[in-house]
């Protein structure tokens, strides 16, 4: 049992989405290779394939319809047509040998160039032996390089799903050190833990004695293991001169069972109000974090 | 490398701050089409930037000591392509590569071998503009052997050559590797002939190859002979560049000389295009080459900030400020 959803609809529905965004060149190259890789089965065919596809694609963004979109297991947000069919590509593996498939995969990483590896993280939701590729993306968190952090923290399902919770924690962390918009990383709430809230409010203290300021989004994965010792921070927060750090603390409030946080918010009725009507929210703060220029 | 020429005490002094001649080349743009950023500091990237430095061309090289297997070299091409090109972006300044085996090295067979083997994953990747820099060193068989069969790969691949001409025996070696590239069938269009001097320039452009020039203190070019090049032998298919690396070399090397050229009355189009246009329009012949991507690359920096000044995400370096002896 290789893949964990159905690759052929997936596959069908991303030809479909590639075909809309290519030259009639591109199209020939594309059917060129495709029956070139299905007849020979040739590993050297599969990768040139993979790495020439910009020379010949080209890298204009594409876009899905919102139905596309919906049926798919990857967000297309900012894809363009070669990483489009990069991810692809890749579901034209035979999946027969595992073995084999993951070194093939393997090797793609260890010779790739920056916008292939954004191409082979952001496509870890699509591959076969989901629980072969945890050690590749703990690898790819401790990368320095921006956008393929990105492919693996933003709208990409994977690591909530198969990350064990050290390698979790460290996505998290390194997603605030990095500072990327934390609230599209997938699966933020369902994967928060005592340990990552302890790490992350040491990580506020830090900043604080540094006179840097806190992501406003860190208390978020504090707000449901707050305890005694935290508490004093959201105090301090819930009096802070931005406005969008008081919003932090009432969320952060809102969303502990401790006693002493439950009370501090009914100080402030307006906020409550507005939270239990939804129209404070996370995503609320995080645009108005990504607005505060 | 520097240092067979004579040093004087003004040579060891500190230079003064005189950035005047950035004045002279205000709003121009450089492409510096040889520069291994590789061995270069962040505080050259910035400086580059501010000089107008729009573009560059890292060609693959040899690092200072011999490489002892086919896994650092892979580590190495694989940089030229990844950390390497992301880390010129956070600068503005869009990065470009040249995948080859140099010439010191070729005379390991062994390893050039396995080196070989690996060039073709490579030589097809995004921002690949060409096979370089390859050619003579000592002028060895072996150093032949892997020049011929790297310039077959880029035949076969459609992607322009970069050469490096050795600094022994020079003029020698230069016409020995026209003469091959010719009886290989390459096209000269498709060959930039680099670290030419007034000895070797005239056969080059004669012979219908790219002459690429130096500008490098004390063992290449200095930019007051390459002002009276562009005097006597006019632009065309001639083109600047720093090949800054690990010795003493200046990354604004192509902006400076720009600046002199200006100042001693080349005209600011021809001016364009030894520092700009031409290594565009040569390595272009890759089809790698998009000049929005410029514009781009410093777009995305600035839409990269978020949350005011203080927070920057992912794309932007911020600016410490040198002078200050607080560091915060």
């Amino acid at each position: 049992m290789g893949y964990v959803y159905d690759e052929q609809t997936t596959a069908a529905l991303l030809r479909q989405i590639i075909s809309r965004h290519t030259t009639e060149r591109g199209a020939q190259w594309l059917e060129d290779r495709l029956t070139e890789w299905q007849q020979q089965q040739a590993l050297s065919v599969f990768n040139m394939a993979f790495a020439a596809a910009p020379r010949f694609l080209g890298r204009e963004p594409v876009a899905a319809t919102l139905a596309e979109q919906a049926a798919l297991p990857v967000h297309l947000e900012g894809y363009t047509a070669d990483r489009l069919f990069r991810i692809w590509w890749l579901l034209q593996l035979p999946v027969n040998d595992k073995k084999k498939y993951i070194e093939i995969i393997e090797n793609l990483f260890h010779a790739a160039e920056m916008n292939e590896l954004v191409a082979l993280y952001g496509a870890l939701p699509l591959l076969a032996f989901p629980e072969a590729w945890r050690l590749r993306t703990a690898e790819g968190i401790r990368s320095n390089i921006g956008n393929v952090l990105e492919a693996i923290m933003l709208h990409n399902p994977y690591p909530a799903s198969n990350l064990d919770q050290p390698a979790w924690n460290q996505l998290v962390l390194k997603a605030f050190f990095t500072e990327k918009p934390v609230h599209l990383i997938v699966g933020l709430d369902r994967r928060a833990n005592p340990e990552l809230a302890r790490i992350l409010l040491d990580y506020s203290h830090e900043r604080r004695a540094a006179s840097r300021p806190v992501h406003p989004m860190l208390w978020r994965l504090v707000g449901p293991f707050l305890e005694e010792t935290g508490f004093e921070d959201i105090e301090r927060l819930w009096l802070s001169e931005y406005n969008v750090e008081r919003e932090a603390a009432a969320l952060a409030c809102h969303a502990s069972g401790y006693g002493p946080a439950r009370e501090l918010l009914e100080k402030r009725p307006e906020l409550k109000a507005e939270i239990e009507a939804g129209q404070l929210t996370w995503e609320t703060v995080a645009h108005r974090v990504n607005m505060a220029n | 490398m520097c240092c067979s020429a004579q040093l004087t005490e003004k040579d060891l002094a500190p230079e003064a701050m005189n950035p005047a001649y950035l004045d002279a080349i205000k709003g121009m743009r450089f492409f510096d089409p040889h520069i291994h950023m590789t061995s270069r500091t962040t505080d050259d990237y910035q400086a580059m930037a501010d000089a107008g430095v729009a573009a560059i061309i890292e060609p693959a090289f040899w690092l200072g000591q011999p490489r002892t297997g086919v896994d650092t070299f892979r580590d190495y091409y694989s940089s030229l392509v990844g950390w390497e090109r992301f880390r010129s972006s956070q600068f503005g300044i869009k990065h470009y590569c040249t995948i080859g085996l140099n010439s010191k090295e070729a005379n390991n067979e062994k390893l050039s071998e396995q080196v070989m083997e690996i060039l073709p994953l490579f030589i097809y990747k995004e921002g690949v503009v060409g096979i370089g820099e390859i050619g003579f060193d000592d002028q060895t068989a072996l150093e032949e052997k892997y020049y011929r069969a790297q310039l077959q790969l880029a035949k076969d691949a459609g992607l322009p050559v970069q050469i490096h001409t050795p600094h022994r025996d020079k003029k020698q070696g230069t016409q020995r590797s026209m003469d091959i590239a010719v009886e290989m069938g390459l096209d000269p269009y498709m060959v930039i002939v680099d670290h030419n001097n007034e000895e070797t320039v005239k056969e080059v452009l004669d012979r219908g190859f790219w002459a690429a020039f130096t500008i490098y203190p004390f063992t290449k070019m200095g930019n007051e002979r390459m002002v009276e090049i562009v005097k006597q032998y006019g632009t065309e298919r001639i083109m600047v560049n720093s090949a800054a690396d690990w010795g003493i070399s200046d990354p604004l090397a192509v902006p400076k000389t720009a600046a002199l050229m200006l100042e001693r009355g080349i005209s600011r189009a021809d001016v364009e295009l030894v520092t700009y246009r031409n290594a565009i329009t040569a390595f272009a012949q890759s089809g790698q080459i998009n000049e929005a991507d410029f514009e781009r690359v410093q777009e995305i920096d600035q839409s990269l900030k978020y949350n005011g000044s203080t927070i920057l995400r992912g794309g932007q370096q911020p600016r410490p400020n040198k002078q200050s002896t607080i560091i915060r």
